[in-house]
């Protein structure tokens, strides 16, 4: 009798472990999910202060500083969802990526202080989103994994918990990034 | 890590003087210890014998054996430290100028345990041959470490104490070139290791580091990754420091240890080697003497290349 309480319990603890884990794995996506959004915050607060200190020396690049000014409007926007933040993000990228490229062409600039911390400022900023969506992507594997596997997917089933799709890599995050490269190609 | 170091003419001449102490201190050496066994032979013949005298000859060769080895400790101690000083010391400078060598001091046992490469806290701590130096914006050290744990049995005989080795190599720190709060840990994986992080991911986490699942196949199936910040960890091992890692492990004997802790890397190479030790029973004078020593050396520099360590593109100067 002692020895089938026993098991009983063992089974049961081990249950309430499942169960916990998946709820803690759920809860660890989102969390995952807050932790990309506080990055993006932090990249686009950058924003302001890096056209700002550019465009007093880019008169040519007026197009792009525009851009970059309209698309952070755009993602600081109410009810922007965070996959239009992350697509938002990109071109965000894209379009400093490029305003780098054309630092090569502004000598006083390329030796203002300011402007060289954010610059790397800037890099650390793409390698912490990076991280934080790499992440996410562990977190939703993980979450996956225990959805689709026995024995959590015993609970999933009666919790109806659904498997979530990762984020795509992006192609910066598959290769070695070397700012310097960025910077002064 | 098997390019040859060329003698300088300096060294050679040191080495020949040092050759001079090193023969005497041999022929010392098997003076006393050849005493000392002839004497113990004795005195156990005698014994089993029940022959006083030849147990008292024994006892009275061992004496002047002792002696010899007593007598020469001065002198084997001044032969280490002339050929760490004037021969170590010389063949650092020679690959990098700003390399310092400190054989009396090492890595202390608190920084050790801080740095936490190790589950385990060591009993019995020893270390030397501290090596510093800076490359371009890295500050960087490494010394020798012995770090064991001790279990007691209880025996028939009382009891016993066994004593495991948590780290017989070398503990390698430099200024990483990221900026992190967190703390990262980076162990090679075993059994019990694995049970602990397969427990931890899928019932309960104890301690104040979880797992880190990694994208790296080779990352994983070697090390368990356990860290106080997800994304942080991630942030330090990017996929190209992975890579990097993995290199350095493949080119190591046995599998290394890491640990992102106070905005620095640490790294733990075991190795059956005690480095940096003039020989006593060898010669001195031939060409490859160093090339083991200068060998790992020159593995330990190349780790700030290895690691872009230099690479300050991010706010940390």
């Amino acid at each position: 009798m002692i020895f089938v309480a026993v098991i009983a319990i063992a089974v049961l603890i081990f249950g309430i472990g499942i169960y916990n884990s998946l709820i803690s794995k759920k809860n660890q996506v989102a969390n995952a999910f807050s932790a990309i959004d506080v990055m993006l915050k932090k990249r686009f607060d950058l924003l302001p202060n890096l056209v700002e200190t550019v465009k007093e020396y880019m008169q040519y690049e007026g197009d792009t500083l525009t851009k970059i000014t309209e698309l952070r409007g755009k993602a600081l926007g109410a009810n922007v969802s965070e996959s239009a933040k992350l697509a938002l993000d990109s071109q965000i990228g894209t379009a400093v990526k490029g305003l780098m490229v054309s630092v090569e062409n502004y000598p006083d600039l390329k030796a203002n202080q300011n402007f060289l911390n954010l610059q790397s400022t800037w890099t650390e900023s793409e390698e912490q989103i990076a991280a934080a969506r790499r992440n996410y992507n562990a977190s939703v594997t993980t979450y996956n994994n225990s959805v689709m596997m026995f024995p959590g997917n015993m609970f999933a089933g009666m919790l109806g918990y659904q498997t979530i799709t990762v984020l795509e890599t992006e192609a910066e995050e598959r290769e070695n990034i070397n700012a310097k490269e960025l910077f002064n190609s | 890590m098997t390019e040859d170091f060329i003698l300088t003419p300096a060294i050679e001449s040191v080495l020949a003087e040092l050759e001079v102490q090193r023969k005497k201190i041999a022929s010392s050496k098997i003076q006393g210890w050849g005493a000392i066994i002839l004497g113990v032979a004795c005195f156990a013949i005698g014994a089993i014998l029940s022959q006083a005298i030849i147990a008292i000859i024994g006892f009275i060769m061992v004496v002047p054996g002792v002696v010899i080895l007593f007598r020469i400790s001065d002198d084997i101690n001044q032969y280490k430290y002339r050929f760490k000083q004037e021969v170590i010391g010389a063949a650092l400078n020679s690959i990098h100028q700003n390399l310092t060598f400190d054989h009396e001091n090492g890595i202390s046992e608190s920084e050790f345990i801080n740095a936490q490469l190790f589950a385990k806290t060591p009993d019995r701590y020893h270390t030397e041959d501290l090596i510093t130096g800076k490359d371009e914006k890295t500050v960087f050290y490494f010394a020798e470490v012995h770090a064991e744990y001790k279990t007691e049995m209880q025996t028939k005989n009382g009891r016993q104490v066994q004593w495991h080795d948590i780290l017989k190599g070398i503990v390698f720190s430099a200024d990483f070139n990221k900026n992190f709060n967190g703390i990262t840990v980076v162990r090679p994986k075993d059994f019990g290791s694995s049970i602990g992080a397969w427990f931890s991911e899928n019932i309960y986490s104890f301690g104040d580091k979880d797992i880190v699942q990694l994208e790296n196949d080779y990352f994983n199936k070697n090390f368990v990754t356990q860290s106080s910040d997800q994304v942080e960890a991630r942030y330090i091992l990017t996929p190209a420091m992975m890579e990097k890692i993995s290199d350095l492990n493949e080119r190591s004997a046995y599998c290394i240890s890491l640990s992102f802790i106070n905005s620095s890397v640490y790294i733990a190479f075991p190795l059956n080697n005690n480095y940096f030790e003039p020989p006593v029973f060898d010669t001195l004078l031939k060409p490859d003497l160093l090339d083991e020593d200068m060998n790992i050396l020159t593995f330990m520099f190349l780790i700030i290349k290895e690691l872009n360590l230099n690479t300050r593109v991010w706010s940390k100067e």
